[in-house]
């Protein structure tokens, strides 16, 4: 099976960003004929060490060998002639094109200036066979399943030649029957001499497929065990490591009264009957790996995803949520995970960015009154200490910490009762992080009930005052403050060991 | 806060009031004919029914969206207003009303199909600026109709108080339109939509609807302007309004309005206008070829786009040039601060 010299490695690479060091003096050997999977927490430096392999990235230090030999990929292109291929989680292909062409695509084989189509279908149905499916080459990727798309992704990287292939969360959007089938081709292309790395959340999976574990945290290498030789629990340790806790100033100010009511609510968008309700100043931490639902959950309460069974109900009243605008209505808001495209407005400045959402508030009569709105949006960003600048500058040029507080500000201005954080602290330092805390706190005094979305289990075992846990649109266990360990809710997430503790 | 207002309208206006006092100069120096009054009160004229266009021009642009079928819109205005009221008999303020709805009508299709409908105004509006345009030559068998209405001029082109009434339409439209952008909350989600498409919906904001406004707006604005055009000339006729889209667009992008939407002030879009138009004016009075003044049109038109379209790139190369200008100055001292480069590079 594997050959023990390393095919591809990777010695001492380190890469920066602005303020984050990425990859920090990491060093991996890939070999032809084995799965090495690659494990870490949201962060850890994953994605960057596929982007060095896949020349997105070029390292600020260390070297990269292919078959002992130095190599510098300037580029994917780069790349792509040594033969890596990189398989992400989203698709690459042309859904109005034939399942060929997307295989060939842009290098399809010709015979006399002209397309020689039956080359190319005979090539792809090679390719295909190669991972023990059938698929017509002639159907439009369009009419493919999911699974059947992904299929025809990996036949197009392997019908290239390639040697190397890098799966990023290959099986965040497929079933679990799919899930298998797909590691059923990765065993078969390793063993017809590939040299596979694989990067998921999911730690069954990993365990499932892999041959080598290797643990990335903070940009460092934990460790490289065989999978023989290491176990989930131990991977589960290395990955959240024993680093000084961070400070989280949590409150309690959650009551009695529930402020929202969700009862079996579905979508056709990977909400699968979820129940759950929260408390007035109270804060309900969803923890789960991404694909899980979260996200989607949180769509449907705030009207983006039609909900098709179930009810929703604020302050004791049922509420329809056709749009955003009637969850505004309702008292429901959303701040999404990515702040920039989905939730600033970089033409306005501060304050009109803070009172978009609420504007029947500063209208007098038909017309808004601009003077109230500059007054009542200074004593807010005085509140939340967010930089005077912003008054009167585009909110582009605020730090990450403080284009964040205007978008709480917004929702404390329109009067939410439900507010839907989404990854509020991604992308933002550690003192913002603090910043972003104090006023979670100051909303849940102020009686809004937080629904937290983090993938940053520590910070999300911190603030909430209960846990749901979700996987595949549903929610598969609920835990009180101090009830979970991050150990814990990492297998629960994962799917690793889950009966153990759900029971 | 007055003051702070009086800054941000300043710096918004400026730039396009200084370009437009600069054409002006450059043809008062060119042409002693450019200001004798009845010139400049043609000017004026001219520039109203552009001006007037230019407002829904500026709000449907504010929108990330665009309007090409405002030309064609004036001209089927001013054929219809010509027929119904010359031959079926109507009075002029009823038929001028009823034009404005029209107008407005055929704008709500404009925005229901590039919003609701998820055609790209820029195809369907183009789409619209063929029929339009059409059935303005349908309604007449393709031949102007003259003599429109006694009634015509004391409504939409005599005097008022000794000013023309054009001006009064443009004066009071272009306060309107202010007020409107500024001072009311649909206003203000106009700049939202147009800034950031998905904030906006995610802020509650109905954008397909605020969308479909913006082109309702614009098309009653094309009706008013294609009423004035048929009152200043008493007579209708399907070749009004060519190529009046692209003087509106240019005069919002020449005032600063981004084609990428969100930002653009009403007051810069009058200057933009003035420009245009005195720059036709001028290429009139030197006896240019008309061939010659659309090339000159579209031109201005390709450039003032262009400075919208490269503005971050500009930027971004003057100050490589300052930084390397200075590195070559003094070469034992390294740059240490790139901030300056990043803070422009961040700006649209």
């Amino acid at each position: 099976m594997a050959t023990y010299r390393p095919f591809w490695e990777l010695r001492s690479v380190v890469k920066t960003f602005p303020g984050v060091r990425a990859l920090d003096g990491v060093s991996l050997a890939l070999r032809i004929g084995e799965i090495h999977a690659l494990l870490g927490e949201n962060g850890s430096g994953k994605s960057t060490l596929a982007k060095v392999l896949s020349g997105v990235h070029q390292p600020d230090a260390g070297e990269v060998f292919q078959r002992g030999e130095l190599v510098v990929l300037r580029d994917p292109h780069d790349a792509q002639t040594r033969g890596v291929a990189t398989f992400h989680q989203e698709f690459s292909l042309v859904p109005e094109l034939s399942v060929a062409e997307n295989i060939y695509l842009g290098r399809l084989p010709q015979r006399r200036g002209v397309v020689d189509w039956s080359a190319a279908r005979r090539g792809s149905v090679e390719a295909l066979a190669r991972l023990n499916v059938k698929i017509d080459p002639d159907r439009k990727v369009a009419s493919l399943s999911v699974a059947e798309q992904q299929f025809v992704e990996i036949a197009k990287a392997i019908s290239r030649d390639m040697m190397l292939l890098i799966l990023d969360e290959p099986t965040a959007a497929l079933g679990p029957a799919e899930s298998e089938r797909l590691h059923g081709v990765t065993r078969v292309l390793a063993q017809q001499g590939t040299a596979i790395l694989y990067i998921s959340h999911r730690l069954d999976e990993v365990f499932a497929v892999a041959d080598v574990v290797t643990v990335l945290k903070d940009g460092k290498l934990v460790g490289t065990n065989a999978r023989r030789e290491t176990s989930v629990r131990e991977a589960v340790r290395m990955m959240i490591g024993s680093d000084l806790e961070e400070h989280f100033d949590r409150r309690e100010n959650a009551r009695e009264r529930p402020r929202l009511e969700v009862r079996d609510v579905r979508t056709e968008n990977r909400v699968n009957g979820v129940s759950f309700a929260v408390a007035e100043g109270e804060v309900l931490g969803f923890g789960g790996i991404a694909g899980a639902g979260r996200t989607e959950i949180a769509r449907a309460l705030f009207g983006l995803d039609r909900i098709t069974e179930g009810d929703v109900l604020v302050d004791g009243r049922r509420v329809e949520l056709r749009s955003p605008g009637d969850a505004i209505e309702a008292g429901i808001a959303l701040m999404p995970e990515n702040r920039k495209a989905d939730g600033l407005f970089f033409n306005f400045e501060g304050p009109a960015n803070i009172t978009i959402a609420g504007l029947g508030a500063i209208q007098i009569g038909p017309f808004l009154s601009l003077t109230r709105e500059r007054r009542r949006a200074r004593k807010l960003m005085q509140e939340l200490r967010i930089d005077r600048r912003a008054e009167d500058r585009s909110v582009r040029f605020l730090s990450g910490g403080n284009q964040q507080k205007v978008m709480l500000a917004r929702w404390l201005f329109a009067r939410t009762r439900v507010l839907i954080l989404d990854e509020p602290t991604q992308g933002i330092d550690v003192s913002a992080k603090q910043e972003v805390y104090r006023v979670i706190n100051e909303l849940t005094a102020d009686g809004i009930a937080v629904v937290l979305i983090s993938s940053d289990f520590p910070e999300l075992l911190a603030i909430s005052d209960r846990v749901a846990v979700v996987r595949s649109g549903c929610i598969i266990h609920f835990a009180e403050y101090g009830e979970l360990s991050e150990h814990e809710l990492v297998e629960l997430a994962a799917g690793g060991g889950a009966n153990e503790v759900a029971a | 806060m007055r003051e702070r207002f009086a800054d941000a309208l300043r710096s918004q206006v400026v730039g396009p009031f200084l370009i437009m006092l600069a054409v002006a100069t450059a043809m008062a120096l060119s042409t002693d004919r450019f200001l004798l009054s009845q010139n400049l009160k043609n000017v004026g004229l001219q520039v109203a029914i552009v001006a007037i266009v230019a407002i829904g021009a500026t709000i449907v642009i504010l929108t990330a969206q665009i309007d090409l079928s405002s030309g064609s819109l004036v001209a089927l205005t001013s054929v219809l207003l010509a027929d119904i009221v010359k031959n079926a008999g109507l009075s002029v303020p009823l038929a001028a009303l009823l034009m404005i709805l029209m107008g407005a009508g055929l704008g709500l299709v404009n925005g229901f199909f590039s919003s609701y409908g998820r055609i790209p105004s820029f195809i369907f509006t183009l789409g619209t600026l063929a029929i339009f345009r059409g059935l303005a030559f349908q309604q007449t068998g393709g031949t102007p109709i003259f003599s429109v209405s006694p009634q015509l001029d004391p409504i939409f082109y005599g005097e008022l108080g000794g000013l023309p009434l054009p001006f009064v339409y443009v004066v009071v439209l272009y306060a309107l339109a202010w007020a409107f952008l500024i001072y009311t909350p649909r206003g203000r989600q106009i700049y939202a939509v147009g800034g950031n498409e998905s904030a906006a919906r995610l802020s509650g904001i109905n954008v397909n609807r605020v969308r479909t406004e913006a082109f309702v707006i614009a098309g009653a604005l094309s009706a008013v302007g294609g009423i004035l055009l048929t009152a200043r000339l008493d007579s209708g006729s399907p070749n009004y309004g060519q190529g009046l889209e692209l003087m509106a667009i240019a005069s919002a992008v020449i005032g600063g309005a981004s084609l990428f939407g969100g930002q653009g002030n009403i007051f810069a879009t009058l200057f933009g206008a003035f420009t245009i138009v005195i720059v036709q004016n001028g290429l009139n009075l030197h006896a240019v070829p008309s061939a010659w003044q659309n090339i000159t049109l579209g031109a201005i038109i390709a450039v003032a786009v262009g400075v919208d379209m490269w503005r971050g790139e500009f930027a971004r190369l003057l100050v490589r040039l300052w930084r390397r200008g200075r590195a070559a100055q003094d070469e034992a001292r390294p740059t240490t601060s790139t901030s300056a480069e990043e803070h422009v590079q961040s700006r649209p």
